[in-house]
Formats: structure tokens, sequence, C-alpha cells
């Protein structure tokens, strides 16, 4: 795994607008914001405080200026007491020799650096002066003494030749003022630069010789090339220098009749800004900083919140897709995304658990434990396309229990579970291979997976093991103290032989396995022949609804003899297929299809159509007979039967005494109750009925009790074999005995020679049906054969001949 | 500076009072600042305008200094006085002039000089002290008999035969170059009274 993947992660978040960028913009935008807000604020502190601090420091430095010039004066002032004292200066001036007076004053002024010096009378008139020229100071000598009237010192600034001057006023006394010594100093470059150094202010002294006149630089502390510019500078103007910007303040010194002079104090406005400005870039570069340190902190935190967001996203990606297996990270964090994690964790397990319940509850069944049909049927597909790339077979052997609705019915369904657990262990046991797979499909049905096969006796041994099977299932079981006999109806299927695909499979085992239970002839592989959804059964399908709809069926009567008289009493209805290609196609070629794809209903609603239209012919020509007409199974289950039977009685006007509906016994016992229920609807039209082919299935005598039927039918197996089987015969006597006992009439089939009809009439059997009597007649040939039979046999006789070809034969 | 010169003002003139034809008459002379208001200590005198009245010098004058301060502060001596200057402190003075009337000094000294200064010459001598520059004192030397000095009220110069004078006023207060001020007045032999204003500087 590469180290730089979460982040590479990370930014490929940022560039979708995720929860992380939104988050590092937040933030920075809120630094952002706050940092401008503050720049523009400090901004416009800094500015108004540098106006201020300059206009400040003009102020101070007007002080500073005054307060120099000032000093420069006590100065003056003290070196001119200093002189006016000197008692030796003093009688000089008594002397009043005026050029002893010059020189004192000359080397006085030598000794304090003052270029002008000079003596002035009590009345402020030059009287003596070290140098030349200095009548034009007169009018400020003047102002100077309005000033000093108390005697006390005094200083000016005057122009003098166009320089500024200080001067200075000091009173003479001897002890009482007897005149003024005046002392001047140039206002000059050392000054200026002191101010210089003391305020950080440029200097400039401006003179002008009149109010009027042009202002002169006398002295500056700039360099001589701003003074063009400085002397250009309209008051109250910013000042430009070539330098920059400066801010000024005039300060007037003296506005004397020699002329004025005005000092301009000056400061550099970059100058005063600078220290803020090094302020505004390290505020600056602060705000880089944490811009930096936020952008870092907030990718950071964006990380770490969105991070475990992510993972949980694909954590419940992998759950939809199906994958539970994989545990949740980052479940231990203390914070609310650890707990959303435990949480997710948390559903995770649950939904495994119920993931493999449901599977579970998908492809086990419950009951035996074993496979459910899902399941099998995902393992046939699975063998199927293992075998097909390995050029092998798989068979399916499917089995259902026989009689197992009885058994539930009979002993509860607790104990039918009991069987199914038990089968179910059998099979597992004892009759499959190992590695072949027993599910149980449905009900009582189970099947067996064999795969991997050798096509070559691939047949061969799905017939072993179904034969294996049947023997397990032919030994009685024991649950619970009780011994069960139990049988199943086997069907085999082998793919490729018999389908292509899964469900074929299936199907056809499914086929083969009802073919098996139908004609109880053990385990039977799959034929097309069985199959109502082949080809074959389709096409013949087809046909025989053409055959109903084209009147290709025909309707045979077999005559019913009353063994007393031997008159006829009845006819069952039968029916035959007039085939335009094939002939006459016997029942049993259609009819056992019919009752497995259910057409059979058709086929009996149109014989009890025919037997009600004929039954009014025969009606018509005199004779009252009883026409028995066969319900199937599927006759039976049919709630709407009663209904319909009624409107066709209705709609043809006969009555439903003179039918006898014939039900075999394992048509009831496929479904008692409902059987029951649809048989009592019919007795209470007013049907008779009769139970076909007695003693060939189970029925017990407590269903035979509850029936509501009127007579019992021997199965022909019994009457045929009567003469030769001495049991035969008793069960024959039984059964008439049995049905007498139970109030039943009984009826004989398969009665085919005098001997049969003598005995059974011996018997005290009821009625007989037989090729003996006669074949089943076309209904056209019955009336006819009625007729001659009936004027024949005018009195009790017994019948000789076989009816067939209408020849009667009497004893 | 042109100093205004001194004059009478109109309105007073000269109220010339006589009593008796033989008799001497009494001038009573007021004194006022630049301003106008009456100026004690001020001293007047009267000249003849023709000749000079003997004078006799006077004795015993002395300007004592005590509590370094000069007693009396202005002293009125007649031509020829010799005055002493007693040193009263325990601290020794530099008592000077450099006055035109009278210039000399006395270099440091304790106690009395040994010697009188003699005033010899008329005018207006300033003494101060070398080492206390506070210290000042007037002595006005007057060339006439007729002098007197204002106090609370005028000056009186009493006993003066009529004729005509000049009469000179004269304070500390003016300047320490200028001259007494002057006036012409004639006396009869009524007393008289007359005023004289002095540029003085205006002190509070």
């Amino acid at each position: 795994m590469n180290r730089s993947e979460p982040l590479m992660q990370t930014l490929k978040g940022m560039t979708r607008r995720s929860l992380g960028v939104r988050i590092v913009l937040l933030f920075l935008g809120l630094l952002l914001a706050v940092q401008a807000v503050s720049f523009i604020a400090i901004r416009a502190t800094i500015d108004r405080n540098a106006r201020t601090s300059i206009a400040g420091s003009l102020v101070a430095g007007d002080h500073l200026l005054h307060r120099l010039l000032d000093q420069n004066a006590q100065k003056l002032i003290q070196g001119a007491s200093l002189l006016a004292a000197d008692y030796g200066f003093r009688s000089a001036l008594a002397s009043h020799d005026n050029d002893t007076i010059a020189s004192v004053l000359a080397n006085h002024g030598d000794r304090i650096g003052a270029t002008v010096s000079a003596l002035l009378d009590t009345g402020f008139a030059l009287r003596a002066a070290a140098q030349p020229g200095l009548e034009e100071l007169q009018p400020a000598i003047f102002r100077l003494a309005e000033r000093a009237a108390s005697a006390k010192p005094a200083s000016e600034i005057v122009v003098l030749g166009r320089r500024p001057f200080q001067l200075v006023l000091v009173p003479m006394r001897a002890p009482v003022v007897v005149g003024w010594v005046l002392m001047g100093f140039p206002i000059d470059r050392p000054l200026m630069d002191d101010m210089r150094d003391l305020s950080s202010l440029h200097v400039s002294l401006q003179v002008r010789d009149h109010a009027k006149g042009e202002w002169r630089t006398a002295v500056s502390t700039l360099p001589p090339e701003a003074v063009p510019a400085l002397e250009a500078h309209v008051a109250d103007m910013p000042l430009q220098l070539p330098d920059g910007e400066y801010s000024s303040r005039q300060v007037t010194l003296s506005q004397g009749s020699t002329g004025e002079v005005t000092a301009l104090l000056m400061r550099s406005v970059d100058e005063a800004v600078a220290p803020y400005r090094r302020l505004q870039l390290g505020l600056a570069a602060l705000t880089l900083l944490g811009v930096i340190v936020f952008a870092v902190g907030s990718v950071l935190t964006a990380r770490r919140v969105t991070t475990p967001i992510r993972r949980l996203a694909a954590a419940a990606e992998r759950l939809g897709a199906g994958d539970y297996t994989t545990p949740l990270s980052g479940r231990h964090r203390a914070d609310e995304v650890g707990e959303l994690a435990q949480s997710f964790e948390r559903m995770r397990m649950n939904i495994a658990d119920q993931q493999q319940e449901i599977l579970k509850l998908a492809y086990w069944d419950t009951l035996t434990g074993l496979p459910n049909r899902v399941r099998f049927r995902n393992a046939v597909t699975e063998a199927t396309e293992a075998a097909r790339t390995a050029g092998r077979s798989v068979a399916v052997v499917m089995l259902d229990l026989d009689r197992f609705k009885h058994v539930n019915d009979v002993l509860g369904y607790r104990f039918g579970d009991l069987m199914l657990k038990g089968v179910a262990e059998r099979l597992v046991q004892q009759a499959v291979r190992g590695g072949d797979l027993v599910a149980r499909l449905d009900g009582d049905e189970f099947a067996v997976l064999l795969a991997d096969l050798d096509p070559a006796n691939d047949q061969a041994l799905a017939q072993a093991v179904a034969q294996r099977i049947n023997q397990a299932m032919d030994r009685s079981l024991t649950l619970e103290d009780q011994a069960v006999d139990i049988s199943a109806s086997i069907g085999v299927a082998l793919w490729p032989h018999h389908a292509a695909d899964t469900d074929t499979l299936l199907s056809r085992a499914e086929v083969a396995m009802y073919s098996a239970k139908r004609h109880r002839d053990g385990p039977t592989l799959y034929d097309a022949k069985l199959d109502a959804s082949s080809s074959q059964t389709l096409s013949l399908l087809t046909e025989l609804r053409h055959a109903v709809d084209h009147g290709e069926l025909r309707l045979y009567l077999q005559p019913k003899l009353g063994l007393d008289t031997a008159r006829v009493v009845g006819a069952e209805a039968l029916m035959r297929w007039q085939h335009p290609q094939r002939g006459l196609v016997p029942p049993m070629e259609f009819i056992p299809f019919a009752e497995q794809t259910g057409f059979v209903r058709v086929l009996t609603m149109w014989v009890f159509e025919q037997a009600a239209r004929e039954w009014k012919r025969l009606h018509d020509n005199g004779l009252q007979l009883t026409l028995s007409v066969n319900l199937s199974t599927r006759d039976l289950l049919d709630q709407e039967l009663p209904q319909k039977f009624e409107a066709l009685l209705i709609r043809h006007t006969v009555p439903a005494e003179a039918f006898c509906l014939e039900i075999t016994e394992s048509a009831i016992m496929d479904d008692p109750e409902r059987a029951l229920g649809t048989l009592e609807r019919l007795n209470g039209l007013g049907f008779r009925l009769s139970i076909d082919d007695f003693g060939t299935g189970y029925s017990s005598l407590a269903y035979l009790k509850r029936l509501p039927v009127d007579e019992l039918k021997i199965d022909k197996s019994f009457v045929l074999s009567m003469e030769r089987d001495l049991d035969d015969a008793r069960i024959v006597r039984s059964t008439i005995d049995l049905a007498h006992g139970l109030g039943l009439t009984v009826v004989a089939e398969g009665v085919e020679n005098a001997q049969a009809w003598e005995l059974l009439r011996a018997l005290h059997c009821d009625e007989a049906q037989g090729f003996h009597m006669s074949r089943p007649l076309p209904a056209d040939e019955f009336l006819r054969w009625s007729m001659l039979w009936t004027a024949r046999h005018a009195q009790p006789a017994l019948p000789a001949g076989s009816g067939s070809d209408i020849t009667v034969t009497l004893h | 500076m042109p100093v205004s010169c001194p004059h009478l003002f109109p309105a007073f003139g000269l109220a010339l009072l006589f009593h008796g034809l033989a008799g001497a008459a009494t001038l009573s002379v007021t004194v006022n600042d630049a301003a106008g208001r009456p100026l004690p200590d001020a001293v007047v005198m009267l000249e003849p305008v023709s000749g000079r009245l003997p004078v006799k010098p006077m004795t015993a004058v002395e300007v004592r200094q005590s509590a370094r301060q000069f007693s009396p502060a202005v002293t009125v001596v007649t031509v020829g006085t010799p005055v002493n200057f007693p040193n009263h402190d325990t601290v020794r003075h530099h008592v000077y002039s450099f006055s035109p009337a009278k210039t000399f000094e006395l270099k440091l000294y304790a106690g009395v000089p040994a010697a009188p200064v003699v005033f010899d010459k008329p005018g207006v001598a300033v003494l101060g002290c070398n080492i206390h520059d506070q210290m000042a004192a007037w002595i006005v030397v007057v060339d006439t008999p007729h002098f007197a000095r204002t106090a609370a009220g005028p000056a009186q110069l009493a006993g003066i035969p009529p004729g005509p004078y000049r009469l000179k006023a004269w304070h500390p207060a003016l300047p320490a170059d200028m001259a007494p001020q002057a006036t012409m007045v004639t006396l009869g032999t009524e007393d008289q009274s007359a005023t004289m204003r002095l540029a003085t500087r205006v002190t509070p």
C-alpha cells in the first residue's frame, strides 16, 4: 500500500467538493475574512496613527525649536549679562571713550560667539557697536526695547543681511540702568542639525525681506537639491520633495520690518509610516503563516472526519454488495464516528446472521434437514454445467411417497412429519451412494442427484440406484412402536438424454415418477410417451380436442343384466375414438393421457351428455335402464362437477336416478375428503353411485361405510379367475356378502362364460356385465341388441352366448 | 529714543501769591510722574536765573550701609559737602559712582572709611556697590540753598526772595543719564505753588 494513497484519496475527495473540501474552504474563508477585516482596520488605524504621530511630532518640533531658540537666547543673555555687569566695562562706559567701548564689545562678543554686539543708551539709541551697519537694526531694537521696558533681558529674531539673527537686549546697571547691551547670533546650521538630531524633523528657515517678498531658504537640513521644491511649495498643500511626501508645519519666528523669518518643520510621511509598514508586513507574514497552518490543520481535520466516513461508505457498499464477512475498521475510536462504526459493525453481524438464516430457510428444509427444492435445483444446474465440460452425464431420481395424504389424515400431521424424517434418514443412510445429494422437494416428494456419471452406463446406474431406493422403501418403517408400510413411486431422468436444462430435467423425472405412481410398476425411466408436455403428447392433446369438436368420438354401451331375471337393467357408457387415419383408437391409448392432462373432464362431460341423450332415446323406445358413467379423480376433485351435471340433466330433461356414476377406489383415495364432498353432493342430486374395480385398491371399510354409494363393482380380475382360483372365488363371495351386508347392489364385471354367470347367480350377485352377454356396442346397435335380447329372454333364463355377434344362445 | 521735554501744565501754570513787598514768599511744588500722580521723595530746587547764591557745605552727612542697603536712598547735599559712608554691615562693600557729578570708589571696606567723599559739583551721583548689585543710592548735589523734597504733600520752598528762578525737579525714577528737569518761575512776595511733571519710567 502506497503511503501517499490516503492523501491522494483526500485530494480526489476534495475535487469532488466533498465534505472535506467544504470544511477546508470554510476554515480558510473565515480566517481570510477575519484577517482581511483586521488588515483593513489596522491599515486605517496605522494611517490615522501615522498622521496623528506626524502632526504630534511637528507640534513637538515646534516646541522644541522654540525651546532651542530660547536656550540660545538664554545663553546669549547670560553672555551679554556678564558683559553688562563687568566693572571694567562699566568703568569704560563712564570714561565716555567710544572706541574703547567698541573694542570691549568686540572682545566680549568674540568670547561668547556673538556676531553682533553693541551698546545702547537708556533711550535705546545706538551708542557704540563692534560691527558696522547695525543701524538697520534700530527698528528691531525699539521693538525689543518695548519688551525690555521692565529692565529685563529680551530676545528677538530678526533678519540682518538677509540672514536670520537672534538678538538679545540686556540692561546694564550701575547700579541703575545706565544703558543696554545688544548681542546677536546668526541662526545657523548647527541649531538646525540639533533640531534634526533631537526630533528627526527636517527644518528649513525661510526668510523674506518684506511681507510680500519671495521666500528664500536661509538654512536647511534638507539636501540642496530639495531646496527649489521647498521654495516652490504652497502652504497648506502636501509638500512633495524629491524623496517623497512630507508633512510640514510653518512656524513664524519673526515678522519684523527688516523681514520675516519662518521655520518650516517637515516630517517625511514615508519615514513616519515605515515602522507601521514593517508592522503590516509582519502581520501579512503572520496571516500567510496562519493560512498555511489553517490549511494544513483543516485538511488534516477534514481527513480525520471524512476518511472514516468514506471507510464507512465503503463498508456500506460492501454490505450492499452482499459481503458480510469483512469486519469494519475504525471501530475503536472514542468519538461519534467510532459509535457509528460500531453500529455499522453490529448491523453487519446482524445482517450476516439473518442472511445465514435466510439462506438456511431458502436452501434447507427445516423438517428433515435436507436441502430444499431451490438448493437441489442449483445443485442440478451446477452438476449439469460441470458434466457439460467434463463430458459426463447427470441423473435425477425423484420419488413420491404413496398414500402419504392418507397417513397424514389418519395418523395425524405429527406422525406424517415423523414419517418424512424417517424416510429422509433411510434415503440418506441406505439408498444412495456417498456424495449423492438427497433433497426434499415438497411435501412427500424427495429427489436424489447423481452427478458425474459415465455416459456409457449412466442409465443402468441410475436405475440401480432407483431400484435400491425402491427396496429401501419396501421395508416397513417403525415409528413410535408402530410399523408403517411405506412405498414410493420413483421416476428417473437423465441429462443430457432426456433434457437439456435443469428445469426440464426435473420435470421429466417428475413425469416418470407420476407415471410410476399411476401404473404401479416400480421405478420408471423417463420416456417421451409418458410425458403430457412432450411434443408427442402435445399433438395428441390437439388431436383429442379436434376429436371432441369434430365428432370423432363415439358412445358405446355395454349392457348390464340382472342375474336373477337375465333382463337388461342398464349399461355402462364407454367411449371410442374413431380416428380418421388410425381408425378406432382403444381407450387405453388416450384415457390415461387425458387423465394426466385434465382433459378427461371434457371427455367425462361429453360421455355424460351423450349418455343423457341416449337414455332419452332408449326411454322413448320403452327401455327403462340405468346408464353408468365413469368419473375420474380429476372429475371428483372438480368442485363444479355437480352443477355441470345438474345443468345437463335439466337441459336433456332426464332424471338423475337414471344414472349411476362409477368411481374407482384409487380416485377416492387420492383426496378422500374432497371426493367425499363431491360424492355427497352428487348423491344429493339423486345420482346412483358405484365403486368401480372394487378389491384392487386399499379402501378401508370405514370409508366404504361413509361413502353414499349404492353399488359395488367387483374387479374383473377376480371374476375372470374365479373359476380356477378358489381364493378369488372366495373374495367374490365375500365381497358380495359384504356389499349385501352394507345394503349395496353388487355388479360383476368380466363375465365371459356361462359358468361364471351361473356361479355369480348362485352367489346372489345382483348384476353382471361382460363379453358373455355383450361387448360394448355402439349406441345405435345397443337399442337393437336390447330389443332382441328382451324379445328372446321374455322369461327369466340364463344367457348362454356371446352378444358380440348379437346371437344369443340360451341354455 | 527722544526724551520728551518736561513742561509745566498750562492749567496749573504758576499761581504766584504775594504777601507784602519786603517779605519772602514760599513756593510749594508738587511733582507728578508721567502718569500725573504725585511723586514723593522728589527733590526740587530753585536757582536764581542770574548768578548763584552762596551755599555752605553741609556737615555730618552720611549714607550708611546696613542690611545691604544704602540708607537713606536719596540724600540731598549742597556743593562741597563731604559725605561719609559708614558700613554697618558685617560684610564689606565696594561703593562706587560712575556719575559725572562725582566719580569715585571706595574699595572693599568695613567700618567707616578713612576719609569722607566730598561732592564738589552739582548734579546727581548714583551710588552702587560693586558686590551687591541690588544696592543703589542717589546723592543729589545742589548749588543753591533753596531746595526741598516732596513727601506726602508738596515740597515747601520757604523764604524765597522775589525774582526769576530756575525751578528744577528730580526723582530717582528718572533715567540715570538724564539731568534734573528745569522750568522758569518768577517769584513775588506772595506764596506760590507750582506743579512739575517728570518723565519718569512708569513703574508699578
